[in-house]
């Protein structure tokens, strides 16, 4: 369960640290999220659960791309146009989604879909996918009972600290970050590269959104991600921007998540109901402090130029 | 008593103010998600339908208005499927439209905006909404107001002439889910996922839990374990998914009963009924059948038109009275008589509640009782909230004082006010503060 809530956290994060090395804040995470999300209700009632997951990647990708040429090219205030990007995503996806809309789309995708699938607010479920052996393991087991975008998150994680910490293109992306126009001399291309990220947190934004549906709670409801998106940006943070570390947060994260709803069983949640609705985002905020002291803030290396548009005039 | 008499839409504004205290005090994250979180609908739009019969010349104009958006599947969604309804059932021309997903401190110009449209007769469907409807209703004499879910209105002598209130009450359905669910236990332990603390939510509560004990004692002549876990929200299919898991998880609860606008804990026991472990869940508000065909074992659905239909007749023919409508089994049917139990109507669409259809795993005899339970509640001839509701005990609370007996109850224990009767009344229903004794957390405080 934790793993089942930490997995959107982790998906959404892996993709903006990409973005926040290269210099970019991506404040569209939680519009992209809920569009990736709502594609994937669509697709997956239309064409199944590939043709669901590959869409809501596009789509968050698209998404990516307008506030890439807002921010890069046409150097616009990150934090308003991400926030700009979450207010539509929102909007957009509502509409698309919301009955009468849902159903004239989902006959032109497919026109022999039964009148079942026009009107229902849910979609198939991907399935469960036990490891043989490895989820008979006591404890660790549930490691290896989940469905294939959680292994994919497995993977992700790895690989992407690699390419990021081991690899030249990755070196190139954390010196866009830290100084573009050094990067620049050195003959790097920051626009391409910084674009290149935002895509990158865009297709896991997407994915996010696609697995927070389709892997967590098949319900469609408007602005079902309710700032999941906001959580993975500090954990972002929290993980100084390191993909392996954004594991240990996620988890930490979906695991303070289930735990209120334990906890309550247990007779500790009659007592404060709101504190512990509030865990998470208390958690989010003890992360944010520690990391804006400025110490802190030096041996973890905050990308210095994040949210710093680059001219080359200047 | 007013203090008392709070509903559920009366919670959307204390756990928002809440909520924005919290989210202030959180810092920039929370404010963030909880704004975002909080604004995430749709902006209001407008949809028209409209009926035509030839002949007949200026139609009827109603308004609606909604808190939230009509595809939640819950609340708004329900007053959308009364309106339609309404519209189709009431034979003259008539020109309906809505405003959805209406902030509560909004309702006055959308209010304003109905009645720029032509609007003679306007439902606001929000607890939240209450106050402003009153205060409409005085500034507009000649046009017609109905809220849903409050308790201000002319008959009630709270409000203007021309504004009424009504409900559709679940409470006696949420005895007959208990009944079900204390029939098909296998654990004796169910669980209950729950919006708010309010008497609305924590007499439903209580209604399933004293009909589950009803059952499962008569079974095995055990008290049945009952766990509510709060998700303090009326939305929130994620949170409730959490909720339910836990329940069954750590409590072993194997049927699961929601105050939550979405089948999301349905899906939950869908999903165990599917790994092959019982798990059962209920329709709420709608029938939800679709989302759980394994799992789904009764439930309580409303259909609000009837109501509605009755106010566009009262309008439409000149014929006003202010009335406060709170229905029951039975209310807004055309045969309110008891029917034998072979011809029981129970789990057939009828009035504005009614019972969903009864899974073939609840064995026979307890399909019979249910049925004959919700037959005599046509007639009022059974009371959950009674001592014959409790196998003849009578009912106590955490602390094991009796609230409901032959002879007196205690209105709240708030209150303290003793009065004569062997049932609940009204004023201690709408003023439920506190659990029955098989429930095993205490009742949060807000």
């Amino acid at each position: 369960m934790t793993v089942q809530v930490g997995t959107v956290y982790l998906l959404a994060s892996l993709g903006e640290i990409y973005a926040e090395r290269s210099g970019i804040l991506n404040l569209g995470l939680e519009g992209i999220m809920v569009m990736g999300a709502a594609i994937s209700f669509i697709f997956t009632l239309a064409y199944g659960h590939l043709a669901a997951i590959l869409a809501s990647i596009i789509v968050g990708i698209l998404m990516s791309l307008i506030l890439a040429v807002m921010a890069i090219y046409m150097r616009l205030n990150q934090t308003v146009t991400g926030l700009a990007l979450t207010m539509f995503g929102l909007g957009l996806s509502g509409f698309l989604a919301s009955p009468e809309i849902r159903r004239i789309i989902l006959l032109a995708l497919n026109p022999s879909l039964p009148e079942r699938l026009l009107a229902i607010q849910e979609a198939p479920k991907l399935p469960e996918i036990p490891v043989p052996g490895l989820s008979e393991i006591p404890v660790i087991g549930c490691f290896f009972r989940q469905n294939v975008l959680v292994y994919i998150s497995y993977m992700a994680a790895p690989l992407m600290w690699f390419i990021l910490f081991k690899t030249k293109p990755g070196l190139s992306l954390r010196s866009v970050g830290e100084n573009p126009a050094a990067a620049d001399a050195m003959g790097i291309n920051v626009f391409k590269l910084r674009c290149a990220a935002t895509m990158i947190s865009g297709g896991f934004a997407g994915l996010a959104g696609a697995y927070l549906f389709l892997g967590f709670q098949p319900f469609w409801q408007e602005g079902l991600t309710a700032g999941k998106g906001f959580i993975a940006l500090s954990l972002v943070i929290l993980s100084t921007w390191n993909p392996l570390k954004a594991i240990l947060g996620a988890y930490l994260f979906g695991g303070v998540e289930v735990i209120q709803y334990r906890l309550q069983l247990f007779g500790l949640g009659a007592l404060s109901p709101y504190l512990l609705a509030m865990l998470p985002y208390l958690i989010a905020i003890a992360a944010l402090i520690a990391v804006s002291i400025e110490s802190v803030r030096k041996r973890i290396g905050v990308p210095a130029s994040l949210g710093i548009p680059y001219s080359r005039e200047e | 008593m007013r203090s008392g008499k709070i509903s559920r839409r009366a919670f959307l504004g204390v756990a928002r103010s809440a909520a924005i205290a919290g989210v202030v005090a959180a810092g920039a994250v929370g404010a963030l998600a909880g704004y975002l979180g909080g604004s995430s609908a749709a902006p209001p739009k407008t949809v028209t339908t409209t009926m035509t019969v030839p002949g007949v010349a200026e139609p009827l104009k109603v308004g609606y208005v909604y808190v939230g958006p009509v595809g939640d599947y819950g609340w708004s969604y329900g007053h959308d499927r009364g309106r339609r309804w309404a519209d189709e059932h009431f034979g003259l021309p008539v020109k309906s439209f809505y405003r959805e997903s209406v902030p509560e401190a909004e309702v006055g110009s959308a209010i304003e905006t109905l009645i720029d449209e032509g609007a003679k007769l306007i439902f606001t469907t929000s607890f939240g909404y209450m106050d402003a409807t009153a205060e409409y209703a005085e500034k507009y004499p000649d046009r017609y107001f109905v809220h849903i879910s409050g308790y201000r209105s002319g008959a009630a002598g709270n409000a203007p002439e021309n504004m009424s209130s009504a409900f559709a009450e679940f409470y006696q359905l949420y005895y007959l889910n208990g009944l079900a669910a204390g029939a098909v236990t296998e654990t004796g332990v169910i669980g209950y996922v729950g919006a708010y603390p309010i008497p609305e939510v924590v007499r439903h509560i209580n209604a399933f839990v004293l009909g589950a004990n009803y059952a499962y004692k008569k079974r095995t002549g055990k008290n049945i374990k009952a766990h509510v876990n709060w998700i303090f929200k009326w939305v929130g299919p994620d949170d409730a998914r959490k909720a339910a898991i836990a329940l069954v998880e750590e409590k072993n609860c194997d049927v699961l009963a929601f105050t939550e606008d979405t089948p999301a804990v349905l899906q939950v026991a869908e999903e165990y009924q599917k790994k092959g472990r019982k798990v059962w869940s209920f329709s709420h508000y709608s029938d939800m059948r679709e989302y759980g065909p394994n799992a789904h074992l009764t439930g309580q659905i409303a259909n609000w038109g009837p109501i509605y239909l009755d106010f566009y007749r009262m309008v439409a023919t000149n014929s006003w009275r202010s009335v406060d409508i709170w229905t029951r089994i039975g209310d807004y049917t055309p045969y309110k008589w008891r029917r034998p139990v072979e011809q029981s109507t129970a789990g057939q669409p009828e009035g504005t509640v009614y019972l969903a259809p009864l899974h073939p795993a609840i064995p026979s005899e307890w399909q019979l009782l249910i049925k004959q339970r919700y037959e005599e509640m046509k007639e009022l001839l059974f009371e959950p909230f009674s001592v014959e509701g409790n196998l003849g005990e009578p009912i106590r609370d955490q602390d094991g004082e009796v609230m409901i007996d032959r002879d007196k109850i205690i209105v709240s224990k708030a209150s303290g006010e003793v009065r004569s009767g062997g049932r609940a009344d009204h004023d201690a229903l709408w003023s439920m503060d506190w659990f029955v004794e098989y429930i095993e957390e205490p009742l949060p405080k807000l």
